[in-house]
Order: C-alpha cells, then sequence, then structure tokens
C-alpha cells in the first residue's frame, strides 16, 4: 500500500460522494439515527453524572449517618427491623466521644410527616436536629436561617423548610415568617434549605427541620431511632471517623468482640451505587437502540457500495491496468464507504445538538425539573470524536463486502464491462 | 537490442460452458527494445487474448513468458499490477479515462500507484502531456475533450512511467481518418524517441507504420514478418 493512494481514495471517495449527493446523503439517515442516540445518550449520561456530582457537593461526600437502618438495598429487612433502636441517650453519648470528627449531631425523623399550611398539607419527612446541623452543608440555607442554640435548647416552635416543600407551600414565595404547622402544632418558618436533590433524591428537598427538643414535643421519644450525623471534615478523614465512630457505638450499644455491628455507617456511596444502575439502564437501552440504528444503517450503506462498485467497473478495470493492486481498490472503498459514514456524522451532530437543547429547555421550561440547569446545553466534543469514530469503523464494516468484490474483479472482465 | 518480451508456446484456453475455446495456441515470439510491432488479424483470431497476455492483464493457460527476464506466467495478481504499473503503457480504442477526472489527473493517476509524490507526479503528468502536444487542456474533463485529444491523454498516460512497452488496442479505431493519423503520427514519434510500440489492429492501413507485422489466425501466429514499407526507420 502506497501512501500516495490514501489521497487518491479520498479523492475519489468525495468526488463520488459529490456526484450521487442526494443519494449519499438518504443512504446515511441509518447511520445519522445511530450517531444521534450515540450522542446524545452520552449527554444524558454525562448530564447525570454532573447533576449527581453537584448533589453530592452540597450534601458533603465527607457525611456520615449513623443508623439503625442501612440506606443501600440489599439488606435483610426482618434483621434491620430487629436490631435495638438507637435510643437520643446513646445519639448524644456518640456526639459528646466523637474527637476526630468536625460535628457530630443527633438526629430523629419521621417519615411521613404531616405539616399544613392554610388548607395546603402535604406529606413529608420532619428532621428533629441541633443548630449544628446548620453548619453542615445538609444544612445550608437558601434563604433565612438555622435555627440557633437557643432556640434549640428553648424548644422554640421554629421551622426551616426543604426547597420542595417551600415550592409546593409557597409557590410564590414569601415563606420566612409564616405560621406552618406540623403534625398539628404552629411552627414559625425562619429558613429555607438550597435546592439539594434530583430524581430519586427528591425526599431531600421535601423535608422539613425543627429542634430536637420541639422535635420531641410533637412526636415525642417513645419508641424511636434516632440517628447520628457525622461530618469528618474532609473525604480523607472518614476512614479514621468511621473507626472511631464504630468504636464507640459498639461500646456504648454493648456490642461483645466478634458480633457484628447492630448499626449502620451510611455514606453517601449508598446513592453512588443507584445512580450508577441508571446510568447503566440508559446505557443498555441506549446501546440496543445504537446497535439497531447502526444495523439498519450498514445495510444501507453495503447496498449503496455495491451499486457504486457494478456503477464503476469500467473505472476499476482503468485502475487495475494502469497498476492499482487488490488492496488499493480495497482501499478505495472501504474510504467511500467510511466517508459516507463521517458524513452521516456530521448530519447528526447539529440535529443532536437541537435535540439536547431542547430537551433541556422543555425539562428545565414546561416540566419545571431546574435541577436540569446544571447538565451542559452543549454536546461534548469527546462525544462528537467518538460518534465519528464509531461511524468510521461502521463505514468500514458495511464497505467490506462491496469492496472485496471490486478488489477480486477481473482487470480484463472489468475493462469490457459496459 | 535487449529482449524485453519472450513468450514461449503460450496457450490460453477459456472455459465456455462444456466447451474448451482455444484463444491462442502455441505462440513463440520475442521482442525487443525499440521495435515497432503491430499485431494483425481479423476477430476471433485471438489478437485481443494475446493483447491481454502481452499486457500482464492476464496469464497463460500454459507456456511461459519472460518479461524482461522475469516469468510473469506465475506471478500473483498484485505482481501482475507492479509489473503493468511499472513497464506497460496502455492506450484503449475506446481511450478508458476516469470521466470525472481532469486530464492532468487522469495522466497522474499511474503515478499514484507508483507511490510518486504529488509534486513529481504533477510536473511529470504535465511534461507527458506536453509531449502529446495538451499542454493547454490540462484542466479539461474528458468529456470537454475531442476524440483525438481524449486519446493524446491516454497516450500521456501510458508514456508517464516511462514503460518498456506502449501497448496499444485499435488506437485509431474511434477516431475519424485525420484524427487517426495524427495519432499514428504521435505513435511514430514515439517510437523514434526510443520507445517500444505494439500495436493491435485489424485494419491493415494501420499496421504499415509498423516496422514489424506479425499476423494471427486461429489463435496461432501465421505469419511474422519484417515490414519494408514502413515510412521511417529510427
Amino acid at each position: 500500500m502506497k501512501i500516495t493512494e490514501i489521497g487518491e481514495s479520498v479523492r475519489i471517495a468525495l468526488s463520488a460522494l459529490r456526484i450521487n449527493l442526494l443519494r449519499s446523503v438518504l443512504t446515511t439517515s441509518g447511520v445519522v439515527v445511530g450517531v444521534v442516540l450515540v450522542v446524545v445518550m452520552g449527554w444524558t449520561i454525562k448530564g447525570l453524572d454532573s447533576v449527581w456530582e453537584r448533589t453530592i457537593g452540597i450534601i458533603g461526600r465527607d457525611m456520615l449517618y449513623i443508623d439503625k437502618w442501612n440506606w443501600s438495598g440489599g439488606h435483610n429487612w426482618k434483621k434491620l427491623e430487629s436490631r435495638k433502636d438507637i435510643t437520643l441517650k446513646q445519639a448524644l453519648l456518640l456526639a459528646e466521644r466523637m474527637e476526630s470528627a468536625d460535628l457530630t449531631v443527633p438526629l430523629a425523623r419521621k417519615w411521613g410527616g404531616t405539616v399544613n399550611y392554610g388548607s395546603k398539607q402535604v406529606l413529608c419527612g420532619v428532621q428533629g436536629t441541633t443548630h449544628e446541623y446548620g453548619t453542615t452543608p445538609a444544612g445550608a440555607a437558601s434563604e433565612g436561617r438555622w435555627f440557633n442554640s437557643i432556640e434549640d435548647a428553648r424548644a422554640a416552635d421554629v421551622v426551616v423548610i426543604g426547597y420542595g416543600i417551600a415550592r409546593t407551600l409557597f409557590p410564590d414565595g414569601g415563606s420566612i415568617g409564616k405560621i406552618l404547622k406540623v403534625h398539628g402544632f404552629p411552627f414559625r418558618i425562619i429558613g429555607v434549605v438550597e435546592k439539594r436533590g434530583f430524581l430519586f433524591m427528591d425526599f431531600i428537598d421535601n423535608q422539613v427541620f425543627i429542634p430536637l427538643s420541639s422535635f420531641q414535643k410533637a412526636y415525642g421519644f417513645f419508641d424511636r431511632s434516632f440517628s447520628v450525623a457525622i461530618k469528618a471534615g474532609s473525604e480523607q478523614l472518614l476512614n479514621i471517623v468511621r473507626d472511631e465512630a464504630v468504636g464507640h457505638m459498639r461500646e456504648i450499644r454493648n456490642v461483645p468482640p466478634g458480633r457484628e455491628d447492630d448499626f449502620s455507617v451510611n455514606e453517601m456511596e449508598a446513592f453512588d451505587q443507584q445512580v450508577s444502575t441508571i446510568r447503566t439502564v440508559i446505557w443498555i437501552v441506549g446501546i440496543g437502540l445504537t446497535v439497531l440504528a447502526f444495523i439498519v444503517g450498514s445495510i444501507g450503506i453495503m447496498n449503496i457500495m455495491f451499486v457504486s462498485v457494478t456503477e464503476r467497473t469500467r473505472e476499476i478495470g482503468i485502475r487495475k491496468a494502469i497498476g492499482a493492486r487488490k488492496r488499493s481498490i480495497l482501499l478505495q472503498f472501504l474510504v467511500e464507504s467510511s466517508t459516507l459514514c463521517v458524513i452521516g456524522a456530521l448530519i447528526a451532530m447539529p440535529i443532536s445538538q437541537v435535540i439536547v437543547a431542547a430537551a433541556r429547555s422543555i425539562l428545565i421550561g414546561p416540566l419545571e425539573q431546574d435541577w436540569v440547569s446544571v447538565v451542559s446545553p452543549f454536546i461534548q466534543i469527546d462525544l462528537l470524536l467518538i460518534a465519528v469514530g464509531v461511524s468510521i469503523v461502521v463505514g468500514l464494516l458495511a464497505g467490506l463486502i462491496p469492496a472485496r468484490r471490486a478488489s477480486a474483479l477481473d482487470p480484463v472482465d472489468a475493462l469490457r464491462f459496459e | 537490442m535487449a529482449e524485453i518480451i519472450d513468450i514461449r508456446h503460450i496457450a490460453k484456453i477459456y472455459e465456455m460452458g462444456d466447451e474448451d475455446v482455444h484463444a491462442l495456441e502455441d505462440v513463440t515470439l520475442t521482442i525487443k527494445q525499440n521495435e515497432y510491432i503491430a499485431v494483425m488479424g481479423p476477430s476471433g483470431s485471438g489478437k485481443s487474448t494475446l493483447m491481454n497476455m502481452l499486457g500482464c492483464l492476464d496469464t497463460p493457460t500454459s507456456g511461459t513468458y519472460l518479461f524482461k527476464g522475469e516469468n510473469v506466467s506465475e506471478m500473483s495478481d498484485d505482481d501482475l499490477a507492479e509489473i503493468r504499473n511499472r513497464e506497460i503503457g496502455f492506450v484503449f480504442q475506446t481511450f478508458n479515462l476516469l470521466p470525472r477526472a481532469t486530464s492532468l489527473h487522469n495522466v497522474e493517476l499511474p503515478l499514484v500507484y507508483s507511490g510518486i509524490r504529488s509534486k513529481e507526479r504533477i510536473a511529470r503528468a504535465e511534461e507527458a502531456l506536453r509531449q502529446v502536444g495538451l499542454s493547454d487542456r490540462m484542466d479539461h474533463k474528458p468529456n470537454e475533450l475531442s476524440g483525438g485529444q481524449r486519446q493524446r491523454v491516454a497516450i500521456a498516460r501510458a508514456l508517464v512511467t516511462h514503460p518498456s512497452i506502449i501497448l496499444a488496442d485499435e488506437p485509431t479505431g474511434n477516431l475519424d481518418t485525420k484524427t487517426g493519423q495524427d495519432i499514428m503520427a504521435l505513435f511514430m514519434d514515439l517510437w523514434h524517441a526510443g520507445n517500444t510500440v505494439i500495436l493491435v489492429t485489424h485494419e491493415e492501413e494501420v499496421a504499415q507504420h509498423a516496422n514489424r507485422i506479425v499476423r494471427l489466425r486461429d489463435g496461432r501466429i501465421e505469419s511474422d514478418t519484417v515490414n519494408e514499407f514502413t515510412n521511417s526507420v529510427p
């Protein structure tokens, strides 16, 4: 194979495509669909990742939650159920003993609590916690403030509401200062937590926070398991902090040596798994559709390449007569078929960009999924490169059989072809 | 003069259904450098088969073909392609130019397959076109040229690799008499310039330009004579 032949092949391919422009463009439609699917799928996954990174960034990867329950699935529910509740006393003891962590805060949770504002009622999680929780990223207020240590100590009737609750009950804003009924008790709204969750993490935004002491007034502490939020300070410290917390908890709950923990240490990683499940589903569906589109596309390409070989039999004869080897002819037609596919990829790019931009603005606008706003409205360069690469491979595969047929033509017969 | 082509007892048999067609039988022929040979014969005499054989487009069923001492009869398709590229310049009755390529690109083409860089290719193609008197038609495509001009482009393409032989198959067959004479004059010039020319024709008048005439009949050489009437000898 002479290097000069590659230039010649590209030149032939482009001129052949120019002559049959409409035919070429129509032929690539399968490839166009395939490339659009690849690019849109890639963009979706990248978008999911960036939304997830942002969510994690707000909550903090350095947070540990000591809980009776385990957040990630796959555990024996009955076994978890049979664990003894974590009492407030144990939670406070742990908070007192922890040394390596930045913060250790006891929490009480009520899932499916009711809050009312005027005639509106929503079901949501109610968390009782301390003023210190407000200093973690999970308690960052976008409006108003968190409750302070005095309100904490006095069991003040103040509430900080999650972003989702604020949106539902006060679509026009102005929630601060309003009186919200939590489990029937009036609480004054003093703050709104900023938006953190998305998709399955939505529950994070559908919570309200009240001082632990006020929680006791509303719900009582009887028959209730507490959890403890621990902020390690940095991801590097997670292991040290986890070990210390586990050690203290085992001691506090009298777990004999050799017996497994009767509590769980939950980390944000538990959610990583769920995100990767979503990713996998997108991949499988996307890859399935893409492969289908490329199969259809490559049959079209193969067909048109057979036509092209037949139409140009005489040209092949001339080229062979003046010294083109089998490989030269093979290369020529492979370049032509992959050029066709690259043209398909080029057509697909603006289409994908339009789809992506439209999907994004529909999600943010009419569907009010404003978490999508952290997703880039543009297709990433690496996706475009992958798309071009994949389409070249498809072109080579689709062109192989026609190109082999062309290269095997007998020069005498080919020259005689009318 | 050195021998370029040495064919010994070659035969070519085609299978046509159940029947074997003997296109060539026991043909022995040597061609020396700077000969001008006309291969003549009626249709069906085996001219085309012999021309395909001489041009290394096809290999004999039996017998040996030595091209400059190399045994062509046992070569692979790709080796034959290389011999054609390096040693043989074809001129066809129907010109066989690439319709979408300019004259210059058509002439460049053999050099592409020799692996010669673009700059040198263009220089040599321009030189070949100048030689056939088409310096002013380099950017024209075949459909913008007359028949005679197309055949000149084809001749330039044959010359551009400086081949050992120029193999012309009925080069005037699609041209009017006047243009045909011009083309024959060009072959004469090429012969005088030292080229070896093999001309396949069925026209006596055309054959008379050559200095040696090989006549075929029914796949065999009927006669092989020096043409004393040839208008000019180099």
